[in-house]
């Protein structure tokens, strides 16, 4: 055989270089297919343009185009799987009709094509009753360009070097009698999107996303305990390159390596194992909550409840609607929360899973207050959607504007409206998650845990690692447990947030849509301690 | 030579999705660039999608979206490297294989790969109802003019309706470099085009007091009566506004064709040998000391006995994707557990056979002659259930579940329908369910759609459901989620 690993190891260099030589893909720009050139080239401009034209031509009021392309590549042990797409999606406005037309071929004859065909589809709609739709402002960008700064592109890097990280992380693990890992691979995605509208803007962006689904499972047998097992959330879904698993240290994902997160987590849970085991007190309890759930909690309460879309009936047919049923009777007037309880919504903070330069409107989204001390004060939109609340906007004193929360995963993909990252403003309280469960004299503390919430986010219920906490201490462990709680009742009941040093960030995932789309954003909460949780036994029935 | 361009394949209106001899010249290109002995695989796909979405009675989007699908691995001897892309021009296709072959060199030779799977024999496979020419043939005028006929009715009455019509055409083969000059086929799995049209609405109230929701879907466009599904869904909405907080606890319910076929998804997944063999959910009997194996409950009675759960592919209402052996399947024959399935590559090493058995995902459930109007009148008190959101399995071994109520829950008082009922949170298991059964109805299609165009192993999954009343499920929380 010519090539094998150990040819690579000695080579080196030679080997990161030849693996991550790019694939061309290739484009037409008028003659024969070329290799596709960087997205910043001007002559992706006059593709753009040309489907801009066409859409204008067929009696579009406005268009907007997208032209995606996007490498990914998945990580395992033992090996790689490469993924690399082209893609290209036009939208039209006719008359307060939106349509839409993608394809996966980059050609002037397509992009013409689906101008026309988006016109077409919107068209065929109009011949309706009349749909009124006012478009926030959208302040001309004119070639712009951003690159999401990242420190170690994944495609850069030997996917080699990848393998072997993964693989010592696993030996790493082995180390220890009884513990593996029940999982453990990770993906990159870099994608670089072009966009144009009618309005003259014109933009590209090339944005990265890593993600790693590592979980320890530890064997108690010897112990005479269950076995535990852990996920390591320091991988969760970020806006970074490979640094995410091969920083010494990254702010608000984790103060030390991977490896030492991982101990560390092996430790914890050997600990909680050790814990006695107790049959469940049914009934109300103050309860800390480690920042994961926290995390997890803001989102499900917070982050669906306030899509704007949803909160008006346009995912009735699909996730839902929200518990803020009345977005205009609400804003400025409704209590989401205790005093304690501000979230934020933005798409700038570095590392956020969510985090572009501009949305996939051409909006350069801003840094915006959800809830502020507790009241609603706002919801996530996009230009169409902020026209919604033009008259609430005015009545605030607010500027009518998008908050830039379009997007789509690719563009073949229509824009809507997708979760920006969240952040839940800290608090004063300096100590961590054990710190806060030294503070409680008698109730429960909780740690990882999952949500299942209603189709309005208004009540969930969730499951985790459920500890009884007497004096400060956490004494045992219930095997089964699981708490009920209604949304705004839950932010009522806030007692304590934990500082700004004790801020963790989470990548999550979310669906959404007719058909359905997947995009991720990020949420960062500290540990908190709320009143009188209702703790049940979710295995028991009625 | 302008080869190149040509072959960039422009999936123009009357061919949005690839024939089989596009997918073949695809393959035979790719495998011209492998270099060096070892196989190749290609699995071609491509889909098309006119969609129709509206809320709060207009048309927010009405799309038309078409994309392809490459997968090519590269089998090296040393290795085995995978890559996917959209790109068929010739230039995208040979560094693709490139790629796929570094990829290959790469994988670390601790172990070698494991087998590729041996093709699939050659049978007749039966014709099953998977394509529709009505389903590929309407247009988004046709589709347009079908969203404002169904928002109507709702409109007229003041209520709010959202919805979404999707038809789909898709197709799929994978080709295997071996066989390219063996007869009597040159694929793997042959190719198979699809077509799938679904409609669904939710009707709402303009307080937001009630929720009605209709949906079908199936392979044939022509098979959906979506008019009637609209006059469901408004129904259901006006009947279910102002609901009155029951208490929670265990209650007869008469669970519709929707609801029922929810239950059964909570079945689906434990539906394979492998997970008894391993010891888990809900199919192991006991562990055999002296074999030193777990016995499954295969050939035990483990539902009620009006409960028979198959699967012909031959029926035209229950077409599936040809690429597993299409004998007729029973998973459930009278209460008994006659049939668990299996992937090829449990057959290849535990049966030396090279034949998956297919999966619970498209099936007819046996019904009984009670309707649904009957089993209200026959019900001293009980609950009516639309159907369910938002289930998840609590207990694998039990499939204890937990989930919502959605779109619709009435109260049955001395047979007939009281007051409309907040909806409620359920802890049960659908094995509970299933073995208290006190009717059933006949069974009729339900709203079954694929999600994903590229959802691997079922590209269909057609159902067909009764009605069934059932005792003592048990509902453990009351939320306020209309």
């Amino acid at each position: 055989m010519s090539l094998n690993r150990r040819l690579f190891l000695k080579t080196g260099v030679a080997a990161a270089a030849l693996a991550a030589v790019p694939r061309p893909l290739y484009a037409q720009f008028g003659g024969a297919p070329e290799p596709l050139p960087p997205i910043e080239d001007p002559r992706l401009a006059s593709l753009a343009a040309r489907a801009l034209d066409s859409a204008k031509s067929a009696g579009a009021a406005y268009a907007d185009v997208r032209l995606s392309h996007t490498k990914m590549r998945r990580f395992f042990p033992l090996f790689t799987y490469d993924d690399e797409d082209m893609e290209v999606g036009v939208r039209a406005l006719v008359e307060g009709y939106w349509g839409f037309a993608s394809g996966p071929v980059w050609s002037p004859d397509e992009m013409a094509r689906l101008g026309r065909e988006a016109v077409h589809q919107a068209k065929t709609n109009a011949l309706g009753k009349p749909r009124i739709v006012t478009l926030a402002p959208a302040p001309v960008v004119q070639n712009g360009s951003w690159v999401m700064p990242v420190k170690i592109d994944p495609f850069e890097v030997s996917p080699f070097e990848i393998q072997d990280e993964l693989t010592s992380l696993d030996l790493f693990t082995r180390r220890t009698p009884g513990v593996g890992l029940t999982m453990n691979q990770a993906s990159s995605t870099v994608q670089e999107k072009a966009f144009a509208s009618t309005l003259g803007s014109y933009c590209t962006q090339r944005s990265y996303l890593t993600q790693g689904a590592l979980s320890l499972g530890i064997d108690m047998r010897k112990q005479h305990r269950p076995d535990a097992a852990i996920n390591i959330e320091c991988v969760s879904p970020a806006g970074m390159g490979w640094e995410l698993y091969s920083a010494e240290s990254l702010p608000r994902v984790r103060n030390h390596s991977v490896r030492e997160e991982i101990r560390q987590r092996m430790e914890e849970a050997r600990e909680d194992a050790m814990l006695p085991v107790k049959a469940l007190d049914v009934g109300r309890f103050d309860a800390v909550l480690d920042s994961s759930s926290v995390a997890g909690l803001v989102d499900g309460t917070i982050g669906h409840a306030t899509e704007l879309d949803r909160a008006l009936g346009y995912e009735a047919n699909a996730g839902g609607t929200s518990y803020l049923n009345d977005p205009f009777g609400m804003l400025g007037t409704y209590q989401a929360g205790g005093p304690l309880f501000s979230v934020s919504g933005n798409r700038s903070e570095p590392g956020g899973a969510a985090t572009m330069k501009w949305d996939d409107e051409g909006i350069a989204p801003d840094d915006f207050t959800l809830v502020k001390d507790g009241l609603l004060v706002d919801f996530q939109t996009t230009r169409e959607s902020a026209g919604w609340l033009r008259d609430a906007y005015l009545k605030g004193g607010k500027p009518l504007r998008s908050h830039g929360c379009s997007s789509a995963p690719s563009a073949v993909e229509a824009p809507m409206q997708h979760v920006p990252n969240l952040v839940l403003a800290p608090g004063r309280e300096a100590g961590d998650f054990d710190s806060l469960v030294s503070g409680l004299a008698d109730g429960i503390a909780i740690k990882q845990a999952s949500l299942d919430m209603d189709f309005q986010a208004g009540s969930g219920l969730g499951l985790g690692n459920v500890f009884e906490v007497k004096r400060g201490k956490r004494v045992a462990r219930y095997p089964s447990a699981g708490f009920l709680f209604r949304s705004t009742d839950l932010w009522k009941s806030l007692l304590t947030l934990s500082s700004d040093a004790q801020l963790r960030r989470y990548g999550v995932s979310a669906q959404k849509g007719e058909p359905p789309q997947t995009c991720y954003h990020s949420v960062t909460a500290p540990p908190a301690v709320v009143k009188g949780l209702t703790l049940i036994d979710p295995l028991r029935k009625a | 030579m302008s080869a190149r361009s040509d072959r960039l394949i422009r999936l123009a209106d009357d061919a949005r999705i690839l024939s089989e001899q596009d997918c073949e010249s695809i393959a035979k290109r790719v495998f011209a660039f492998a270099s060096g002995p070892g196989e190749t695989y290609v699995s071609v796909m491509s889909w098309w999608q006119g969609e129709l979405r509206w809320a709060r009675n207009r048309t927010s989007l009405a799309s038309d979206r078409r994309d392809i699908r490459l997968e090519i691995t590269r089998d090296v001897g040393v290795g085995r490297g995978n890559v996917e892309t959209n790109q068929l021009d010739d230039v995208s296709l040979e560094s693709a294989v490139r790629a796929a072959e570094r990829s290959a060199v790469l994988a670390p030779q601790v172990r070698r790969p494991p087998q590729l799977q041996p093709p699939l024999p050659h049978a007749e496979r039966p014709k099953t109802a998977i394509w529709s020419d009505a389903t590929y043939a309407v247009t988004p005028e046709v589709r347009g003019e079908a969203a404002r006929a169904l928002i109507a009715p709702a409109e007229a009455k003041g209520m709010s309706s959202a919805g979404y019509l999707e038809m789909r055409a898709g197709s799929r083969a994978r080709l295997s470099s071996q066989r390219m000059g063996s007869a009597p086929a040159p694929w793997d799995v042959p190719y198979a085009s699809w077509t799938q049209a679904q409609c669904s609405m939710t009707v709402r109230d303009k307080e937001g007091t009630g929720s009605g929701w209709a949906g079908l879907s199936s392979y044939d466009w022509a098979r959906i009566d979506a008019p009637a599904l609209a006059a469901r869904a408004l129904e259901k909405c006006v009947a279910s506004q102002h609901p009155v907080a029951l208490e929670p606890g265990r209650y007869t319910v008469i669970l519709e064709p929707q609801a029922v076929a929810e239950m059964v998804s909570i079945i689906e997944t434990s539906m394979y040998r492998e997970i008894p063999e391993f010891g888990h959910g809900p199919w192991v009997l006991a562990h055999d000391d002296v074999l030193g194996l777990w016995r499954s409950k295969l050939g035990l009675k483990v539902l009620d006995e009006r409960i028979t759960i198959s699967h012909d592919p031959a029926d035209p209402m229950l077409g599936i994707f040809p690429e597993f052996w299409m004998q007729p399947l029973t998973w459930f024959d009278k209460g008994v557990l006659t049939n668990l399935s299996f992937h090829r590559d449990y057959a290849l090493q535990m049966l030396n056979v090279n034949a998956a058995r297919r999966p619970l995902t498209g099936y007819r459930m046996s019904g009984g002659p009670t309707s649904v109007e009957e089993m209200i009148r026959t019900t001293t008190r009980g609950l009516l259930v639309s159907h369910f959101s938002n289930i998840r399995v609590l207990d694998g071994d039990s499939l204890l579940s937990t989930g919502l109520t959605r779109d619709g829950l009435w109260l049955i008082e001395h047979g007939k329908i009281s007051k409309a009922v907040k909806n409620l949170r359920f802890t049960e298991s659908p094995l509970f369910a299933f073995n208290s059964i006190d009717q059933m109805g006949e069974p009729v299609p339900v709203f079954r759609p694929v999600k994903n165009a590229y959802e691997e192993n079922a590209p269909l999954t057609p159902a067909i459901v009764p009605p069934i009343k059932s005792r003592d499920f048990s509902f453990t929380s009351t939320i306020d989620a209309i």
